[in-house]
């Protein structure tokens, strides 16, 4: 198949993903007080089925998708489009087509902490709100220390789960 | 679970109602941008005008507003009081090893306010008064130029217009899912982290299986009716620019000139 062209069947599975990304944005587990989303995994799941480069565009796709149809958090601002993008690509560069070993898993999701949630994301709050970079980094570091761990566990279980539904063998 | 509302369009019949997506989404995205330029107490009022009137122009009761902000009074106010404390400059009043509050600590977090606030607004009179349909037909039009660097913008717009239509549907299969795992005695909401993170994988992956039914059978039906990739096509949902773009172009483009007229050089 080539990269860059998508058959029907692949674009429709890939609107779907981008669809079941969206809800995973707007879900949440664990207690009041340590409130982890799931917007990881959509972007997981696009990277694993769809690769880098088609990967990280339907993570592009969602965050559009998802600023259209509930708004953004304090504003549209397509910095936290590029954000998403990059998450999707280096989710795909690790989990497309190759075997899931636990070394990817975690590097991996400290990559996306550290590039994006850490880097990107605050810088992004600083063009956007003036917020002075110090304060903004310290703001997010406490939980940027906590959540990529859990995300880990969760990615693990849920690359395994998927391994198993054959059903994309049809595509 | 449940409580996700989709889409947060309210009907209205006022004329913001009657802009084309395009122009909204470009004075909002703009609307960003500018606001870059205020640096001073009268640019902040200009910008606070500006987007107040938008605000009363959509003929929305303020509570719709109200709605739109409260998810982010405290996110607001704890980003204000970081940025009070850790922005020395000025005239210091009360200092404490790191932290201390300056004259330029308090006018810089109420500037952060202030910008906060007017971004949430306008990006809620957006979605507010525009459906996500249409905001997806101005968002291809948006990425039209994104042809020249190569990128899919014509498979861009399908996916997104199909993702768009299967959120709802997905959102009920979510919810159902979990209710029948729940009548089988799945825990959501107890146990251990770890627990928590397993009690997603009876949710996730019935999803899972169900979507990708749904798309096997939708790439079907469009193939059955006609849909073959790269083919030239026509469009039944066209955009249209009226008076009232001039309108809302026209004062936003006044908006920027006020404000590169009198922000401090």
């Amino acid at each position: 198949m080539n990269k860059r062209n998508l058959t029907l069947k692949k674009m429709v599975l890939l609107a779907v993903l981008v669809a079941i990304n969206i809800i995973l944005q707007k879900i949440s587990f664990g207690p009041a007080y340590l409130k982890v989303g799931l917007g990881f995994l959509g972007l997981t799941i696009l990277g694993y089925y769809f690769g880098p480069f088609w990967g990280g565009i339907g993570a592009g796709i969602s965050d559009l998708a998802m600023a259209s149809i509930f708004g953004v958090e304090g504003g549209f601002f397509p910095g936290f489009t590029i954000s998403a993008i990059i998450s999707g690509v280096i989710y795909g560069f690790f989990f497309y087509q190759k075997p899931i070993k636990i070394w990817r898993i975690i590097v991996a999701s400290l990559l996306v902490t550290i590039i994006v949630n850490l880097c990107l994301n605050t810088y992004w709050l600083h063009v956007l709100y003036g917020l002075n970079l110090r304060a903004a980094f310290l703001q997010r570091v406490l939980k940027e220390l906590i959540t990529p761990w859990i995300q880990m566990i969760v990615i693990y279980l849920v690359l395994k789960a998927l391994q198993r539904v054959k059903i994309v063998d049809k595509f | 679970m449940s409580k996700i509302i989709v889409g947060r369009y309210i009907p209205g019949n006022s004329i913001v109602y009657k802009m084309d997506p395009r122009g909204k989404i470009l004075a909002c995205f703009l609307f960003i941008v500018v606001i870059f330029l205020a640096n001073n107490w009268l640019t902040y009022a200009l910008i606070t005008i500006f987007t107040f009137l938008a605000v009363i122009a959509t003929g929305l009761r303020p509570k719709t507003f109200w709605d739109g902000v409260r998810p982010f009074v405290w996110i607001i106010f704890f980003t204000a009081l970081l940025q009070l404390f850790f922005s020395p400059g000025g005239k210091i009043y009360w200092q404490w090893t790191v932290f201390s509050i300056s004259s330029y600590g308090i006018v810089s977090s109420i500037y952060l306010f202030i910008r906060f606030l007017m971004i949430i607004l306008i990006s809620t009179v957006l979605t507010v008064t525009t459906t996500s349909l249409q905001i997806a037909d101005g968002i291809e039009w948006i990425l039209n130029p994104l042809k020249y660097i190569k990128v899919p913008v014509a498979e861009i717009a399908l996916v997104l217009s199909i993702a768009l239509r299967f959120v709802p549907t997905l959102m009920d299969e979510t919810v159902k899912i979990a209710n029948a795992q729940r009548a089988r005695g799945a825990d959501f909401s107890n146990g251990s982290l770890i627990q928590r993170a397993k009690a997603v994988i009876p949710i996730l992956i019935p999803l899972f299986t169900n979507s990708l039914t749904v798309a096997l059978d939708l790439a079907t039906a469009m193939e059955s009716r006609g849909y073959r990739e790269n083919s030239v096509r026509s469009r039944y949902r066209v955009l249209k620019w009226t008076k009232y773009d001039l309108l809302n172009l026209g004062f936003f483009l006044l908006l920027v000139l006020l404000l590169i007229i009198f922000r401090t050089k």
